[in-house]
């Protein structure tokens, strides 16, 4: 492949000022504009979800602000319908990314029944596509639970009623990335923390009956079980959002010995308020576990006066605890000054950005500095070897991330609100 | 087919009297027998905090049916948007308890009773002023018109409620002050009763004790009896129609606020929509009862409180809203008037 010599000094000046951090938006750019898609869930209960995601994009092309002559501009649209996240709403927002030529890669979307209704339209087109947060294991794997977590036989999608991967990519190639690991590490690591950290041997389990949150109470439960423990109650709540009293579930695990209760689901799905209301049915400060969709500002909130003992688990590395990441945090606190615009999925975004305009770049350079097609650009994502603000990333042939660390939070003082209390490496299996 | 409908009917007919009472309350009693009373003498502990949180919820959600069973007597109206003015009244009174200054840390003294009756009070009104505007703007001028629009205006109602709350105080809980005494009272066996449990359950009976002398001793409780009766007859009697049907909407949404603000006191939790819920099982409620019927709303709202905690408890928490639907569907097919009977105008 010949690269023409000025061509090559003009994208190794683009790259080199792409380094520096200048945030010029387009001023440098005469080749056009290259527009990154971003589906996130903007408004109404899912705000503290997807804003400060989608801030992680933003910044990320603010500080690069071009690729090779190109411009780069985020184009973003909201998968929230009434203040939900709809799937439907999600693959439109797909569609018009895909109808839009400019158009090279897409980051998104924050959950998982969204990607769901969305990666067939996507891997049609063969446009990239990242989730910074996606968790459900059943969008790249074909194993709900695995035998590693029951010593039982594999439990897979299809048995726990959710389509296969390949059911999700008409094409028979992926297209699929995520810089978050899945549930089927979560809920378990969150239940070895419980058992063999804090020592509890029954726990009371619930659900918001969701794909995302009924997935990660059963890879907590079976996980639990494998340990030694014992799942003394287990409910699961439909319209969970809209149930108000969930003591009666809590009472009744309490009789039954529970040492600690886990909800799998969102905040937005009254997760914490079931927290809260453990108060006068538990000592203060019983453990209290849950997956990413609780460690928001939010549920600090619904918990008020019972946020202290509150475990919750991030499906990526935190990157306040990589060295070097500091910088970036804190420029990107004083880019976006307000205590919400900074998130557990904000730097997974940040990174999730560089990595597909990493693609993108070497994708241009491969195509003579001329814009390349989304192809072109898929093809140099699967071969990601990039060192960033969630330390190193690759991903292996599902799309899925080679870094499969789990971060444990908790809230050890209501007023500093969630901290890093463990990070668990299980890039070599459970 | 014709055969299971006739004999369908000849039930019907059957049950509709005295019969049906005592064989609906035999069923209540296998019931109890069957399920109840094993886990109860097996952890009775359990079993009374169960009952217990049974009983403060369905006080409740029968203060929001009360609304809705008064409402639909009187102008065969179902409100839709009376779960709204539940909420709303949740929603009025945390501006006002914030300007005495009340947040989670003010210890309970005879000044804070005493700030949260007046709140309460001015809430109710306030909320009875909402309530009387919105019946005089949108459901008067259709009160002779298709059964159809006024119900769709109600939902529409509910609609900008809910959005008006939404747009307020956005989508997410709102906290409500933790002021109510957390002492826990015990009984025994181990189990303990909350202060707040207490609370919650001896206000709601109060209030509901209030309206029931209120209309059968009052002038205008019984022009409320009469107006429901038979309106034509109850105008020519002399009484003003409007405005006997504009108290109604008053004292509903008095108690439907009263109610909003107990559920925020209880549960330190409010939020734009929940009044959605709280109203389609508070309507539910009424229904069971026998829509019209005050004291069916409260039986149908104690009832509807006591399965979705004991369903919870004991059996599957998914299910809960299949059981409650469940055996109100058994009730209405062989009682369609509801368990106490109907109380609407005659035609």
């Amino acid at each position: 492949m010949k690269l023409p010599k000025l061509l090559a000094g003009l994208a190794v000046a683009s790259m080199a000022l792409a380094a520096c951090g200048t945030s010029n938006t387009g001023n440098n750019a005469s080749k056009g504009t290259i527009k990154i898609g971003v589906d996130f869930p903007e408004s109404g209960a899912e705000t503290s979800n997807g804003i400060p995601s989608l801030n992680g994009v933003k910044f990320a092309v603010q500080q690069l602000g071009s690729v090779d002559g190109f411009s780069l501009q985020v184009f973003n649209l909201d998968d929230a319908v009434n203040g939900v996240h709809d799937p439907q709403k999600g693959a439109q927002n797909v569609q018009q990314f895909v109808d839009d030529t400019k158009v090279l890669g897409m980051i998104g979307p924050f959950n998982s029944s969204v990607a769901r209704a969305e990666i067939p339209i996507t891997n049609r087109a063969h446009l990239v596509q990242i989730s910074p947060a996606n968790t459900n294991q059943c969008l790249t794997k074909d194993v709900y639970i695995p035998t590693a977590l029951t010593g039982l036989p594999d439990v897979d999608c299809k048995a726990a009623g959710v389509p296969f991967p390949k059911d999700l990519r008409p094409t028979g190639t992926n297209n699929y990335f995520r810089v978050a690991t899945t549930d089927d590490l979560q809920g378990p690591a969150n239940s070895d923390y419980f058992y063999n950290d804090l020592k509890i041997t029954k726990v009371g389990v619930a659900s918001d009956a969701e794909a995302y949150g009924k997935g990660i109470a059963d890879t907590f439960s079976a996980r639990f079980k494998k340990d030694g423990g014992t799942v003394v109650k287990r409910q699961d709540f439909p319209n969970a959002s809209h149930v108000s009293d969930f003591r009666s579930f809590l009472r009744s695990a309490q009789a039954a010995g529970a040492q600690a209760i886990y909800f799998g689901g969102t905040d937005s799905n009254n997760a914490c308020v079931v927290r809260n209301q453990m108060k006068g049915i538990f000592p203060d400060s019983t453990p209290f576990g849950g997956g990413d969709g609780i460690v928001t500002g939010q549920c600090l909130k619904d918990a008020a006066a019972q946020a202290v003992g509150m475990y919750g688990t991030v499906a990526t590395v935190a990157a306040e605890q990589v060295s070097g990441a500091q910088t970036t945090i804190d420029a990107f606190k004083k880019a976006f000054t307000s205590k919400d615009d900074y998130g557990a999925y904000t730097m997974p975004s940040y990174d999730a950005t560089k990595i597909l305009v990493a693609a993108i770049h070497k994708a241009i350079q491969a195509n003579s500095g001329n814009m390349p097609t989304r192809q072109a650009v898929l093809d140099q994502m699967y071969k990601t070897d990039y060192t960033g603000v969630l330390g190193h990333t690759s991903f292996d042939t599902l799309g899925d991330t080679t870094n499969k660390v789990i971060t444990i939070y908790t809230v050890k003082d209501a007023t500093t609100g969630w901290e890093v209390t463990k990070t668990v490496d299980l890039s070599h299996g459970l | 087919m014709a055969a299971v409908v006739g004999a369908l009917k000849g039930t019907r007919t059957a049950l509709s009297g005295v019969l049906g009472t005592w064989l609906f309350l035999g069923g209540v009693a296998l019931v109890l027998g069957v399920f109840i009373v094993p886990n109860a003498i097996a952890n009775p502990s359990l079993f009374l905090q169960i009952l217990i949180f049974g009983v403060a919820n369905g006080g409740i959600f029968a203060l929001i049916a009360l609304g809705y069973t008064m409402v639909y007597g009187i102008i065969e109206l179902i409100n839709f948007a009376h779960g709204d003015i539940f909420t709303l009244g949740a929603f009025l009174a945390l501006p006002l308890i914030g300007l005495f200054g009340v947040t989670d840390a003010t210890p309970f003294s005879v000044g804070l009773v005493l700030i949260l009756l007046f709140v309460t009070g001015v809430v109710m009104v306030l909320d009875g002023g909402i309530n009387i505007l919105i019946e005089r703007l949108a459901y008067r001028p259709l009160r002779n018109a298709p059964r159809l629009a006024i119900l769709i205006t109600a939902v529409g109602m509910s609609f900008i409620l809910e959005g008006a709350m939404y747009v307020w105080r956005g989508a997410n809980n709102v906290h409500f002050p933790d002021v109510l005494p957390s002492t826990r009272i015990p009984l025994p066996g181990g189990a303990t009763f909350g202060a707040k449990d207490v609370i919650v359950i001896t206000a709601a009976l109060g209030l509901v004790l209030v309206l029931n002398v209120f209309t059968n001793n009052s002038k205008l409780g019984k022009a409320m009896r009469a107006t429901a009766q038979d309106r034509e007859a109850a105008q020519l009697m002399g009484i003003n129609i409007n405005r006997t049907i504009a108290a109604t909407f008053f004292i509903g949404a008095a108690l439907a606020a009263a109610g909003g603000i107990m559920f925020g006191l209880y549960f330190n939790n409010i939020r734009f929509d929940e009044g959605f819920t709280a109203g389609l099982f508070a309507f539910t409620a009424a229904v069971f009862g026998g829509i019209g019927n005050i004291r069916g709303a409260a039986l149908g709202g104690l009832f509807i409180g006591l399965i979705q905690a004991f369903s919870t408890a004991y059996l599957v928490a998914a299910l809960t809203d299949v059981i409650i639907f469940g055996i109100l569907i058994i009730v209405l097919v062989f009682r369609p008037t509801g368990l106490l009977g109907m109380q609407v105008p005659e035609k």
